[in-house]
């Protein structure tokens, strides 16, 4: 609890502050009380506006998640453990791996249009990249002994690959969609500040021509709670899935 | 059977995917079954990559987006090893600061970027802020991490053998948490140049990102290719170099260049 | 007729180009329900002739035989014990337990009921639903003791499966195989270097050389049994015991002055 509450100390001290210095009159018009921003938030609450955007850009942000998630994870255990797989991919990925994906997404845009479709496709390509290493990695490096010992007690390759390279890769593949997971957050909020008419990067990119920063500062606090909550929900997640291999090591993972 | 032609054979076996991926994008581009200026075709890129190149454009627009990108980076990694290295050897500083590193981790940091252009302009001034806070994050945690998972005994070997806390820090510590902040740059330089790159195309008049908005705009999907080239090449680079650096820190423990 | 067969089994290794020798010719006759113990400096070749009999690691020259059938591949009939216990961190005591009867098919009341009663016979009915992080070394040990011996495999296969435990909870282990072996009556081939732990254990004990491995000695160890801790304290045991100590001793001499590829 004292750990709590000094934890909380600075960002309760920042906010006050915050609230001292907007309503001193000194303060230029991008500083607007938290106060205000609250108030806000409840009158876009209750005329439902709010609900609008934020189930937006959640469908874009989970449906690119899910989908790159998918098939990055499912491309990375094959890689991890068919050679064949494996030389197919790594030369691209390693090339390309470095590369911002983002940089895409004008090009994308003129493929597909601005629509949706476009974002969805930025998202899973971005998603993909880490979700693909991290299993990938996760699968090569299981124990030697662990795969022998199951062959020993007479395991197929499949029965080997779905009982023992996938459970003992699920903490690689967990870190994986963590980072995966951020990344689809920031390339929804980009993509809609660049092209969108419905969504919380839309209604930060429509707030800033317009001058109103109350709103900008509600869509900010949400798209902070959207990035906040998911990271919690994985961390639940993991921690539920794999009791076994996260005891004892769950300090470093801050 | 002569060493030669194996080592082709290896170096196709392991490559192939390369000049196989490019070969389908020829082919669909000469194919007529899209439009050519949406997939054009790869001597065209290099044409337009060339000319801009030759002519000095894509440097003009790559050295401010190398600037940047690069600007913002160093400063995170002065602030950030400086903050996570207090906050791992110091309480207080680590009960004021850990909670909003750790919540704040997961926040899409980059919607912040229309307040920072209210704060600091629409200039380089931003950008490079917005890169500072992100690589700030990432470095930070990297570094407390990596210096809070030294193990005890390696520390009490150190003061032992007769090391004051500042020798501790200098020479046991920070070696032992050097590959863990690496890994923290490693991860925040590309991150960098993403934040770069988008915030250029979100509203710039100069950038590699601004470059290919432009370019995709005016429906010259080559050039917006060219210029996708030389921020994957940059980005590449940038990668190669810091690998580079690590391994000559990290001696005692080589990292592979190729994934992750 | 021997039950499992070693008939001049050589492996080498290539590393760089050059070749390592790590088994110059084993000759090996085992019967069945014996419990023969190798024992011999590092580096000879003990796990690599474990990896062969287990189907991991193909053979080079000679041949392998268990009743009669060349061995191939890896295989339920012989049940690996590592030093690593090579337990699954995703599951249960009982989940690792019941994990081969899965892979198998046995249906599920089945398993449970099976799991838990070789749970019971390695004493950790306990420890159930605990995860292998929170077992001790000893504990995991005997967990992977029940995972295969649920399979009933035909013979064992054992790596120095106590080398990370300490020397008490060792002296435990040994104790409990015996007992399971008294009641299984299963052939074993441990491997271990631990001269006390090859005595108190085997019917017979092989000395190998230092790399590449032969066997240097093979001899019978005729202490009574069912034997208890104490028969070491005998001095019959503590002639088992030197012998064994001098054999070993020129070896692990020889052993040390060794360079990689193998010269002296
Ligand atoms: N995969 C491999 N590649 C190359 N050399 C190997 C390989 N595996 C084992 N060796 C070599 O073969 C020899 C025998 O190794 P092995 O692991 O069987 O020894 P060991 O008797 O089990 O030793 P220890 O008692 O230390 O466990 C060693 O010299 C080792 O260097
Ligand atoms: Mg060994």
């Amino acid at each position: 609890m004292i750990r709590f509450l000094r934890g909380a100390a600075v960002p309760v001290a920042l906010l006050i502050a915050w609230e001292i210095y907007a309503r001193t009159g000194i303060a230029p018009r991008y500083v607007v009380a938290p106060t205000e921003v609250v108030k806000t938030l409840w009158a876009m609450t209750l005329n439902g506006s709010i609900f609008k955007h934020t189930g937006r850009s959640i469908e874009r942000a989970t449906v690119g998640f899910a989908v790159g998630a998918f098939f990055g994870t499912l491309a990375g255990l094959t890689a991890g453990v068919l050679k064949p797989v494996e030389n197919f991919y790594d030369p691209i990925i390693s090339l390309t791996y470095p590369v911002p994906k983002i940089a895409l997404l004008p090009l994308i845009f003129t493929w597909f249009g601005i629509g949706d479709t476009a974002k969805f496709v930025i998202i899973i390509m971005a998603v993909f990249y880490p979700t693909f290493i991290a299993s990938f990695y996760g699968a090569k490096s299981v124990e030697r002994v662990l795969i022998w010992s199951a062959r020993n007690m007479g395991a197929s390759r499949w029965q080997v690959f779905r009982r023992v390279v996938v459970p003992a890769a699920m903490p690689q593949v967990f870190n994986g969609l963590r980072v995966g997971l951020a990344l689809s957050l920031i390339i929804m909020v980009t993509s809609e500040l660049i092209a969108a008419n419905e969504g919380l990067g839309y209604l930060i990119g429509a707030a800033q021509e317009s001058l109103r920063f109350d709103i900008m500062y509600v869509a900010l606090l949400i798209i902070g709670l959207l990035g906040f909550g998911a990271d919690r929900l994985m961390r639940i997640a993991r921690r539920k899935l794999l009791v076994g291999q996260t005891l004892g090591s769950e300090a470093g993972n801050g | 059977m002569t060493p030669f032609p194996s080592k082709l054979r290896d170096f196709l076996a392991h490559w192939y995917s390369v000049p196989l991926l490019l070969a389908c994008w020829e082919i669909v581009s000469h194919s007529g079954w899209v439009q050519p200026r949406l997939v054009p075709s790869l001597m065209l890129i290099g044409q337009i990559f060339w000319r801009d190149l030759l002519s000095g454009v894509l440097i003009h627009h790559t050295t401010v987006t190398l600037y940047r990108a690069l600007g913002g980076f160093l400063m995170a990694v002065v602030a950030g090893c400086t903050l996570g290295a207090a906050m791992a050897r110091n309480r207080t500083i680590d009960a004021l600061f850990e909670p909003i590193f750790s919540f704040g981790f997961p926040i899409p940091r980059i919607a912040l970027y229309p307040v920072f252009i209210f704060i600091f302009g629409l200039g380089d001034a931003s950008k490079i802020a917005l890169v500072f806070l992100e690589g700030m994050f990432v470095i930070t945690l990297h570094t407390y991490q990596g210096i809070r998972a030294v193990p005890n005994t390696m520390v009490w070997a150190g003061s032992s053998m007769g090391a004051n806390s500042r020798q501790l820090f200098w020479r046991v510590l920070l070696p032992a948490a050097l590959p863990m902040i690496f890994t923290g740059f490693r991860i925040a330089l590309p991150v960098a140049l993403i934040i770069v790159v988008s915030t250029e195309i979100i509203g710039e008049s100069v950038g590699l990102g601004y470059y290919i908005q432009f370019a995709s705009a005016s429906f010259d999907d080559a050039k917006s290719l060219a210029g996708i080239a030389a921020v994957a090449i940059i980005g590449f680079a940038l990668d190669r170099a810091l690998i580079w650096l690590r391994n000559r820190a990290v001696f005692w423990q080589p990292e592979a260049v190729a994934l992750g | 007729m021997p039950f499992l067969e070693i008939d001049h089994l050589v492996k080498e290794f290539t590393r760089k180009e050059r070749v390592i020798r790590a088994i110059d010719g084993i000759d090996l006759m085992v019967k069945e329900g014996e419990f023969v113990s190798i024992v011999g400096p590092s580096g000879c070749g003990k796990t690599t002739l474990l990896h062969m009999l287990a189907g991991f690691v193909p053979v080079d020259q000679g041949a392998l035989r268990l009743d009669g059938k060349p061995i191939l591949g890896p295989g339920p009939d012989r049940g690996v014990i590592f030093q690593e216990y090579a337990l699954f961190p995703w599951r249960t005591a009982h989940g690792n337990v019941m994990w081969p009867l899965e892979i198998k098919g046995v249906p599920k009341a089945e398993r449970e009921a099976t799991a838990d009663r070789y749970l019971d016979l390695v004493h950790l009915e306990g420890f159930r639903d605990h995860y292998p992080a929170e077992l001790s070394g000893g504990m995991k040990q005997r967990v992977a003791l029940a995972r295969i011996l649920v399979l009933d495999p035909r013979i064992l296969l054992m790596d120095e499966p106590f080398g990370a435990l300490d020397s008490q909870t060792r002296e435990l282990m040994q104790e409990e195989l015996l007992e399971i072996w008294g009641k299984t009556g299963k052939t074993v081939i441990f491997i271990t270097h631990d001269i006390d732990e090859a005595i108190y254990l085997s019917d017979r004990v092989v000395v190998m050389t230092a790399r590449p491995g032969k066997v240097k000695e093979d001899f019978r160890v005729d202490l009574p049994r069912p034997r208890r801790l104490d028969i070491k304290k005998t001095p019959e045991y503590a002639a088992y015991r030197n012998k064994v100590w001098d054999l070993l001793h020129v070896e692990v001499i020889a052993a040390r002055a060794q360079t990689p590829d193998g010269r002296a």
